[in-house]
């Protein structure tokens, strides 16, 4: 298909207002007689509460009023449940259990919260905070992924006789039978630790109760208005029509903004009924710490079966995935991480069994990647293991076990995220692999460069990796589009946007099928007044399933501008085009009709709408996929390690992804440039450090960091297109994708630095310091 | 976080062990301490002000002495909470006799940290915390010689108070010490 | 209020004179009390620099300093740059290259590039990553930011 609009680099019709300062995010919306609110959070990341002293923190003037689970009484409810373990999966042991609003008996991670304070001002709240007094009972904490399990072990929930949040097992083909036609048997541990998603905007959320009305307007950060919106009116007993929820502006969502019903969403609500006043809070960077979702955590045995040619017969494997404190978000991490375990291999034989655990920390939800990662990261350090043992060109390896294009769609058969079989469903592997390592220039690295380099004491190292991505999932999203009377078109999706471009990428659409300029398409995003059914932004579906249902909606909208248009300029609907906001006859410019002018007519003030047509020219349409759209990538990157400072520098990154059908490239670049940023953090600026109590030890930006603009290389994007068979765009997802596969290459690239160490890297991330361990381990 | 170290005073071993039992040395000793009471045979109950970098507040709690062996060793348990966060450890005192009125003494302990202390202080802990005991050692050292002194005189003891000001200069002095011994150590 | 301070600023050209709690931090003044939100709070330890403004012609992180403290001062924060029908030439740079998501970021690298550019008008890739190298970005991962100033470079000249 050539597109005039679509797959054009198309300044952002947002930018605008962000670029001036006048664009509004939740932390700028200021209401009259708004009040603010703060908690006190518990610094003990297990513990009994024995009392809450309050007394003094009620007395400093402007506060309003200092509340607890107490004072809360019928209203106090744990948080739903998300996602459920897919039904389609047998034999699923699933302990459900969700975060509360304010604790009642036990704190189950550090930055639970005990109290809130009500007040005129954040900084008389956070004043009041200082004053309250709650006396603990510290308890042990659970922290250790695989003791947590042992009998007899300190429990996160006393109601539960295990540590244990979920186990099942998945199966392909028959490993334990095929492994015995194998040539060599590897067997390897990996630990995988937490990162924060650590966005630019903290949460924030800003409800205001209006009695007289009986309705509630929210203001939150959040990927998902629309089940918040529905969420919340269940629980306070309201109507739907009764809440209002809108993201306005996010500064970055990556995953825990989904999260719903984090406890700060279940107490403000309440708080505004009560109060009869708008609330705020923003959290603050040190909160985001221990209250935002977090991921990554994992311990893995795998086991992987090949022949002496390097063909994987199969792979076994056992996931340990911590959860924290709760698991509101059901499997959707780990079952993404067993979907990406055989990477972008024909694998036919595959044993999971995945172990869920609770523990004393944050609670685990996606964060860009979302499990995705720690599968690629496994399977591609096993294949570089085995590269190693079989004395086999990494390259050559890879290309063996690549999935054929003509094997598409390609059922891996085990349940992935969405409830559905896994099925790749298209592909072309090779050629993105050999542009790759064309690009970088592989084989000149590592027969001239690497050698010269070395010769002058360089440590300089080369790593290549192919993923795939699972993109585009349901269940379903939709889209209205509609003509307004001055001729400019208005649409909606429920969506929310974190800079994800949606307000351009989608108006390109429109303005594809309707013959509009871009700039007089007004998207609206995440307003639940604009559209009543939808899921959010999350897992790379926005372009896909959004997309499309924009597609859809004005594909509708062009069907009712042809009919009417026909009717009016008296000509058959094929002879008529529809360019520059008119529809015009072919060949007669003369005669047209523009569609404001259209849109008026269809919606008259006198007459009758002819029956079965509908008023006005709009159209809601949804767009629901069977199943995903898979993504494919390579990422390489060429790095120096110093080995006296431990410290590294990447001199070369470049990229492959096929995508599909790209809406906008500028967008799908800066996407992939976020991600590998992102990624890089992942591999050796960014770790979460929990101590044995639970404690967060680097919970501040000065601790945990951020890659800037020094620690990044220049990124080169090369694009292949595989368009996705399943829906009329062609396009997938690419969110995720700049993240997924960076540890995996990061380690490979470093294991090539420093060959004549032998050094294997089974862990990610990896740090200075830690790197040096491992080194100074190696001589002893 | 591992807490260890010696340090060698100026009196016998009886003389250091019953200094070390004397509330109110102890108390004038740690610097920021506001109060330390001795509320059952072995339990203390202590308010201090602590500040750690820009982490600072008031910490109460109880230290614990127990698995005595006069005069030679015994175990420290502490446990405190403030605003600050929390802190908890255990930790073994040894005095040897090294002849000549001197009394070598060794500790080894654990500290656990949580709260804003663990999560923002922890780059400035380690040398806080040994300028803590450092300077305290410093003023036990002086109190045991005040001590000495006042009872050949006959006389009560008066001890000299560590004051909160003095102290934050002895941490500002040692955290500039130890920058510049990882500059030297890095250039030899 | 106990304790209060009579404020005399002037931001982005306008004067005002508010009566403010003397711990009020500057960014929460300018955004809270002059109603100018387009200053945004990261992380209000002075790492992030999305709070960055101009003081005296000086970029700092308004997150560091309380609002008594730049009595007298002038500051210019992101609405002093352009508006929308009037933008800088870098807020048009930024926007052909992309070179902002979520916009979260965007105020304090634009405030800490328009005076690094009028002293450094041709610079290369290397001083723009040290130059910009105090701001975070969570979205773009630089590159197109690094783009923009080009661009920027280009057309202010």
């Amino acid at each position: 298909m050539t597109y005039k609009v679509i797959g054009k680099r198309v300044k952002r019709v947002e930018d605008p207002r962000l670029l001036t300062g006048g664009a509004l995010f939740v932390g700028d919306v200021n209401l009259p007689n708004m009040l603010h609110a703060a908690f006190f959070r518990s610094d003990y990341a297990h513990a009994k509460i024995k009392s809450i002293d309050t007394s003094r923190a009620k007395e400093i003037p402007g506060v309003v009023g200092v509340y607890t689970a107490e004072d809360m009484g019928e209203a106090w409810e744990p948080g739903p449940p998300l996602v459920s373990p897919p039904p389609t999966l047998e034999g699923v042991v699933f302990n459900s259990r969700r975060q509360v609003p304010l604790v009642k008996d036990k704190v189950k991670h550090a930055g639970e919260i005990i109290a809130v304070v009500v007040a005129e001002s954040r900084y008389i709240a956070e004043d009041a905070v200082e004053e309250i007094w709650v006396d603990f009972e510290p308890l042990p904490a659970v922290t250790d992924l695989e003791k947590c399990l042992e009998q007899g072990h300190t429990l996160v929930h006393d109601d539960l006789d295990t540590n244990l949040a979920a186990h099942l097992v998945q199966k392909k083909g028959d490993y334990e039978e095929a492994k015995k036609g194998a040539d060599l048997i590897l067997k390897r541990k990996f630990k995988l630790d937490r990162g924060a998603a650590a966005a630019l905007e903290n949460r924030g959320i800003v409800v205001d109760w209006d009695q007289k009305n009986q309705h509630l307007m929210v203001w939150d950060a959040t990927q998902s208005p629309i089940p918040i919106r529905n969420g919340m009116a269940a629980r306070l007993g309201l109507r739907t029509h009764q809440v209002r929820v809108v993201a306005p502006f996010v500064g970055g969502g990556f995953g825990p903004k989904i999260m719903m019903f984090y406890a700060e969403e279940m107490v403000l609500p309440w708080l505004t009924m009560k109060l009869n006043r708008p609330v705020k809070w923003i959290e603050d960077r040190k909160e985001n710490f221990y209250a935002t979702t977090q991921e990554r955590e994992q311990v893995q045995e795998v086991e992987m079966a090949l022949t002496k040619e390097g063909k994987i017969l199969g792979i076994k494997q056992k996931i340990i995935h911590d959860t924290g404190a709760f698991n509101p978000y059901g499997l959707t991490t780990p079952l993404n991480t067993q979907s990406h375990s055989m990477g972008a291999y024909d694998v036919q034989n595959y044993n999971s069994e995945l172990f869920v655990v609770f523990t004393n920390k944050t609670i685990v939800t996606p964060v860009r990647g979302a499990g995705r990662p720690q599968g690629i990261y496994i399977v591609e350090r096993m294949l570089d293991i085995a590269s190693k043992e079989l004395k086999l060109d990494p390259r050559e390896i890879r290309r063996l076990n690549f999935i054929p294009k003509d094997a598409f769609p390609y059922n891996h058969e085990i349940i992935d995220q969405a409830f559905v079989e896994l099925v790749l469903d298209s592909g072309n592997y090779l050629p993105a692999y050999e542009k790759a390592l064309e690009k970088i220039e592989y084989d000149k690295f590592i027969k001239e460069e690497q050698p010269r380099l070395r010769a002058e004491g360089k440590y300089v190292g080369i790593g290549v990796v192919p993923f795939i991505e699972t993109t585009g999932v349901g269940p379903y999203e939709g889209a209205r589009v509609a003509v307004e009377p001055s001729g400019k078109i208005s649409a909606a999706t429920g969506v929310g946007t974190q800079g994800q471009s949606h307000m351009t990428s989608f108006a390109q659409i429109i303005a594809e099928e309707l013959g509009v300029e871009v700039e007089d398409v007004s998207l609206v995003s995440g307003d639940t007044a604009e559209i009543h059914w939808g899921t959010g932004t999350f897992a790379s579906r926005g372009a896909v399933v959004a997309g499309n249902a924009v597609l859809a909606a004005a594909s509708d909208v062009r069907i009712k501008v042809l009919k009417l248009a026909s009717k009016i300029l008296e000509t058959p609907e094929d002879e008529l085009e529809l360019e520059g906001g008119l529809v015009k006859v072919a060949d007669i410019p003369d005669k047209s009709i523009s569609l404001g002018e259209l849109a008026v007519l269809a919606n008259p003030f006198r007459g009758a709408v002819e029956p079965g047509t509908e008023p006005g020219l709009e159209s809601t349409k949804y767009f629901g996929p069977a199943y995903g759209a898979t993504a494919f990538g390579v990422h390489g990157m060429i790095l120096e390690v110093d080995p006296a400072t431990m410290m590294i520098k990447i001199h070369k990154y470049i990229t492959v992804e096929d995508c599909g059908t790209m809406l906008n490239p500028l967008v799908v670049e800066g996407q992939i440039h976020g991600g590998v940023s992102m990624g890089i953090g992942n591999c050796y600026y960014e770790k979460l450090h929990y101590d044995d109590n639970g404690q967060l030890l680097n919970a501040s930006l000065a601790d945990y960091l951020i890659p800037t603009s020094a620690e990044m290389p220049p990124i080169e994007v090369y694009h292949e297109n595989t368009p996705a068979p399943n829906n009329k765009l062609g396009t997938k997802g690419v969110g995720e994708a700049g993240a997924i596969p960076v540890p995996a290459a990061f380690a490979q690239a470093l294991e090539n630095a420093l060959l004549e160490f032998d050094l294997e890297i089974t862990e990610t991330p990896l740090s200075p310091n830690r790197l040096y361990e491992l080194l100074h381990k190696q001589e002893d | 976080m591992k807490v260890e170290g010696e340090h060698l005073f100026s009196g016998t071993q009886q003389q250091v062990w019953d200094l070390f039992r004397d509330t109110e040395v102890m108390a004038a000793a740690l610097p920021g301490t506001k109060k330390m009471e001795l509320i059952g045979e072995n339990t203390y109950e202590a308010v201090m002000n602590v500040r750690v970098g820009p982490v600072a507040g008031e910490f109460s709690g109880q230290l614990v002495i127990s698995n005595e062996d006069h005069p030679k060793s015994y175990t420290m348990t502490v446990d405190g909470r403030g605003k600050p966060g929390f802190m908890k450890g255990v930790g073994d005192v040894i005095l040897t006799d090294q002849g000549e009125n001197q009394t070598l003494m060794a500790y080894t302990g654990e500290v656990q940290i949580g709260g804003k202390l663990a999560a923002v202080g922890q780059r400035l802990i380690d040398t806080v915390a040994k300028s803590i005991i450092s300077q305290a050692f410093e003023t036990l050292n002086n109190s045991l010689a005040e001590r000495v002194t006042a009872e050949a005189e006959g006389r009560e003891a008066e001890y000299q108070k560590s004051s909160e000001s003095d102290y934050a200069a002895s941490v500002a002095k040692d955290l500039i010490k130890n920058v510049l011994k990882r500059k030297d150590d890095e250039e030899s | 209020m106990e304790n209060t301070f009579e404020l005399s600023v002037t931001v982005n050209g306008t004067s005002y004179q508010k009566v403010v709690d003397p711990r009020t931090l500057l960014s929460d003044f300018l955004r809270n009390d002059l109603e100018l939100t387009g200053t945004h709070v990261g992380c209000e330890h002075g790492v992030c620099g999305a709070c960055t403004i101009l003081l005296n012609g000086d970029p700092v992180r308004s997150c560091l300093l309380f609002a008594p403290q730049v009595h007298g001062q002038e500051i210019i924060t992101v609405e002093g740059l352009g508006t929308v029908d009037d933008m800088h030439p870098l807020q048009e740079a930024f926007r052909e290259a992309h070179a902002l998501q979520c916009g979260f970021c965007t105020p304090g690298f634009l405030t800490t590039l328009v005076p690094w550019l009028e002293e450094n008008p041709n610079p290369t890739e290397e001083e723009i990553r040290e130059a910009i190298s105090g701001n975070l970005c969570r979205c773009t991962g630089y590159q197109h930011i690094i783009d923009a100033v080009k661009l920027a470079a280009e057309k202010m000249n």
